[in-house]
C-alpha cells in the first residue's frame, strides 16, 4: 500500500497533470488524423520525454498511446479510413453502422470499451509484473539471449504482408545495431571513420525518421485527401451503452485478456491484437453474417483488445527490456536514457516509477471517457485540418527533435537516411516497425551470446541444457518452424481431400 | 511489386556481400575464437538466404497489373521535402533556427499548393510554437544564426 502511495504522489502534482492533459490531446489528435500514427507520435515525443524527468516522461507516452489507439476509431467510422492501424480491422463495421444512423452508438462502444479493455490490461500489468520479475531474478544470459531471439521470431511471424519481407526488416534493424564499437574488443564496425557513428546510429533520430519523416514523403506523394466526413451527435454516444455492456459482457472479458496476453508476446502490438480478436469474436459469435457489413460485436471485441494490448506490452519491456511492440521498444530507449534498467532489478530499486506507471495506465483509461467525449465533439474540424499545412509542420518538429538530442546537425542527416529508407521500404510492402524491434534487441541478443560462450569458453551446450532456456528454445524453433508446418500440413490436407 | 521485389531482394544479397567485404579483417580474440565479425557475418547470410527467397518468390508470382507511379509533380514534392532538409541543415548554423525554419516551411508550404498568405502566416507561427517549446520551455540551444537570431 505504501509503494502504490509513493506512485501516486509522484503522479499528483502540477507538472505531471499538465504532461498527462497535453499527451493526452496530443495523442488524440494524432490518433484521429489518418497517416499519423501511435508509433509515429511516440518517436516524435522522444525528444521532450528527454529533457523532463522519469516518471513525466514515462506517464506522457502512456496517455499518447491509450488516447491514439481509441481515437484511431474516430475516422474509422466517419470517412472509413483508420486513424491508426490498430482500428484497420474494424473499419468496415464501423462505417456501415454509421451509414446506418448508429454512428453515436459506434463511438459510443469505441470510447467506453476502449477504457474498458485498457483497464483490464493495466490490472494484469500491476498483478503479472511483478511476479515475471520473481521468475526473472533467476534468468542468466542464456535466458536473455533465448528471450530476445523469441521476440525477434515473434516478430517476423506476426508482421502485416510477407513473412520474408519482415524478416529482412528485422535484419535490417540488426544490422543497424552493428554499427558503432562492438562488445567483446572495442573494434569500431561500420563507422568508416566517421566519428558520429562510433556511438551507433543514434535510436531517436533513426525512429524520427523512420516513422515521422517517411509518413511525410508519403503524405505529399499523395496529394490532399478530400472526404465526407459523416456527421454525428457527440450528446448522444452514450445512450445504449450499459444495454451493450449487458449484452457482450462475456466478449469483453474475452478480447480484454486475449488483447493482453498478445501484448505481452514480444513483438505483437495494438493492430495483432485487433485483428486476432476480431477472428475469435467472429468465429464465435451467434452473427458472423453480420462481420464486414456492420456488427457492433466485432467493435466491441476489437476495440476492447487492442487498448488491452498497450499495458499487455508493457510486461516485457519492465519485466525484461525486450519491447512488446514498437512503441515500448522506444519506450526502452526513454528508459536507458534516463539511466533506469528495464529489467527485474527495476522493481526493486525503483518500484516507485513502476507504480507510477501502473497509475497513469488507470488514469489514462479513466480520462479516456470525457476526453473522447471532447475528441469525438471536435471530430470532424480535426479531420479537417489541411495536410499540406501540417505534414510541413511535423516535418520541422522531426528536424528539431533529431537535432534536439544532440545538438547534432549529423543526428538530422541520420534522420533524413532513415525517413528515405523508410519510405522505400513500406512502398514496397516491407514493415517498417521490425527495422525498430531490430535496432533495440540487436545488442541484447548480441551482448548475451557473446556474454554466454565467453564465460563458458565457447561451450554452446548451455544453451540447451539449462530449463528455461530449453523451454524458450524450443518455443523460438517452434515460431521458426511454425509457417513451414502450417504449409506441409494444409498441403497434405488438399491432397488427402482431391 | 513482382519486379521491385527482385530489385529490393537483390539489394539485400548486395548488402550482404558487402558486410562480408568489411569483415574479412576484423581481429578476432585468443584462440581464433569469433570475435566483433560473427554477428554482421551472420546477418550478411540473413540477408543473402532472405533476398534470394524473395527473388524465387517475385518470379513465381504472376505479373499485377500496372502499378500506380505517382506522377511527376508528385515526385517532385517528395523531392522538395528531402531538398528542405538538406538546407536546413547546409544553412541553419549561419543564418539561424527563426530564419531557416519560416522560409523553408513557407517555401514547403508553397510548393504544396497553400496560398501565399497562408503560408507566410502558417510558418511564423509553426515556427514560433517550435521556439517557445523547445527552445525556451525546454531550453534546447537551437542555433543562433549570424544575427543573432
Amino acid at each position: 500500500m505504501d509503494i502504490v502511495l509513493q506512485g501516486l504522489s509522484l503522479l499528483i502534482n502540477f507538472k505531471v497533470i499538465l504532461v498527462i492533459v497535453v499527451s493526452a490531446i496530443y495523442g488524440l489528435f494524432v490518433g484521429a488524423i489518418p497517416g499519423l500514427t501511435a508509433t509515429m507520435a511516440a518517436a516524435l515525443l522522444i525528444p521532450f520525454t528527454f529533457f523532463m524527468d522519469p516518471v513525466p516522461a514515462l506517464v506522457s507516452i502512456v496517455t499518447m498511446s491509450a488516447m491514439a489507439i481509441f481515437a484511431g476509431d474516430i475516422p474509422a467510422a466517419l470517412v472509413r479510413i483508420p486513424g491508426t492501424p490498430s482500428s484497420a480491422a474494424y473499419t468496415q463495421d464501423s462505417f456501415e453502422l454509421t451509414k446506418q444512423g448508429k454512428g453515436e452508438l459506434v463511438l459510443g462502444v469505441d470510447v467506453v470499451f476502449s477504457a474498458i479493455g485498457g483497464l483490464m490490461g493495466a490490472i494484469i500489468l500491476m498483478t503479472s509484473a511483478p511476479l515475471l520479475a520473481e521468475i526473472a531474478f533467476k534468468f542468466t544470459t542464456f535466458e536473455y539471449f533465448w528471450l530476445a531471439a523469441m521476440g525477434l521470431s515473434a516478430t517476423v511471424m506476426v508482421s502485416r504482408g510477407s513473412q520474408i519481407k519482415g524478416a529482412l526488416s528485422m535484419i535490417l534493424g540488426l544490422f543497424f545495431s552493428t554499427v558503432g564499437v562492438d562488445i567483446t574488443l572495442g573494434y569500431p564496425r561500420f563507422t568508416f571513420g566517421v566519428i558520429e557513428l562510433l556511438n551507433g546510429v543514434n535510436f531517436i533520430p533513426a525512429m524520427i525518421g523512420l516513422f515521422g519523416v517517411s509518413e511525410v514523403i508519403r503524405s505529399v506523394m499523395q496529394g490532399e485527401l478530400a472526404y465526407p466526413i459523416a456527421r454525428v451527435r457527440a450528446e448522444k454516444i452514450f445512450s445504449g451503452i450499459f444495454k451493450m455492456f449487458k449484452r457482450y459482457k462475456v466478449n469483453v472479458l474475452r478480447s480484454g485478456l486475449l488483447g493482453t496476453f498478445i501484448g505481452i508476446l514480444p513483438g505483437a502490438g495494438a493492430d495483432i491484437a485487433a485483428w486476432i480478436a476480431y477472428a475469435v469474436s467472429k468465429r464465435s459469435s451467434k452473427e458472423p453474417e453480420k462481420y464486414g457489413a456492420g456488427s457492433i460485436e466485432a467493435i466491441v471485441d476489437s476495440g476492447t483488445a487492442n487498448n488491452a494490448c498497450l499495458a499487455g506490452d508493457w510486461v516485457p519491456a519492465l519485466v525484461f527490456g525486450i519491447p512488446g511492440d514498437s512503441i515500448t521498444a522506444i519506450v526502452i530507449g526513454v528508459l536507458f536514457m534516463k539511466g533506469l534498467r528495464p529489467g527485474p532489478m527495476i522493481f526493486e530499486t525503483q518500484p516507485d516509477i513502476v507504480y507510477a506507471v501502473y497509475l497513469a495506465f488507470i488514469l489514462a483509461n479513466l480520462l479516456m471517457i470525457p476526453f473522447g467525449y471532447l475528441a469525438i465533439k471536435a471530430s470532424s474540424q480535426m479531420l479537417r485540418v489541411p495536410r499540406n499545412i501540417l505534414m510541413p509542420g511535423i516535418l520541422m518538429f522531426s528536424i528539431v527533435g533529431s537535432f534536439a538530442i544532440n545538438n547534432s546537425i549529423f543526428d538530422v542527416g541520420m534522420m533524413l537516411v532513415m525517413g528515405v529508407t523508410g519510405y522505400f521500404m513500406e512502398a514496397n510492402g516491407f514493415p517498417v516497425a521490425p527495422i525498430v524491434l531490430g535496432i533495440v534487441l540487436g545488442p541484447i541478443v548480441e551482448k548475451n551470446f557473446m556474454m554466454s560462450m565467453i564465460k563458458t569458453d565457447w561451450d554452446a551446450t548451455q544453451f540447451f541444457t539449462r530449463p528455461v532456456s530449453a523451454i524458450l528454445c524450443i518455443v523460438t524453433l517452434f515460431i521458426w518452424f511454425f509457417p513451414l508446418f502450417a504449409a506441409v500440413l494444409e498441403k497434405t490436407r488438399k491432397r488427402n481431400n482431391r | 511489386m513482382k519486379k521491385n521485389d527482385i530489385i529490393g531482394g537483390g539489394i539485400f544479397i548486395a548488402l550482404g556481400i558487402f558486410i562480408f567485404t568489411q569483415t574479412w579483417n576484423y581481429p578476432s580474440p585468443e584462440k581464433g575464437h569469433p570475435g566483433p565479425d560473427l554477428f554482421p557475418n551472420l546477418l550478411a547470410l540473413l540477408f543473402i538466404g532472405f533476398g534470394l527467397a524473395l527473388i524465387l518468390k517475385a518470379r513465381k508470382l504472376v505479373s499485377a497489373e500496372a502499378e500506380i507511379v505517382p506522377g511527376p509533380k508528385r515526385i517532385a514534392n517528395a523531392l522538395f521535402v528531402l531538398a528542405i532538409v538538406a538546407v536546413f541543415v547546409g544553412v541553419v548554423n549561419f543564418v539561424g533556427f527563426l530564419i531557416t525554419s519560416a522560409v523553408l516551411l513557407f517555401l514547403l508550404m508553397k510548393k504544396l499548393g497553400v496560398t501565399i498568405l497562408k503560408s507566410a502566416i502558417a510558418s511564423i507561427i509553426i515556427t514560433l510554437f517550435i521556439n517557445l517549446m523547445f527552445s525556451k520551455i525546454l531550453r534546447v540551444p537551437l542555433p543562433y544564426g549570424i544575427l543573432g537570431w
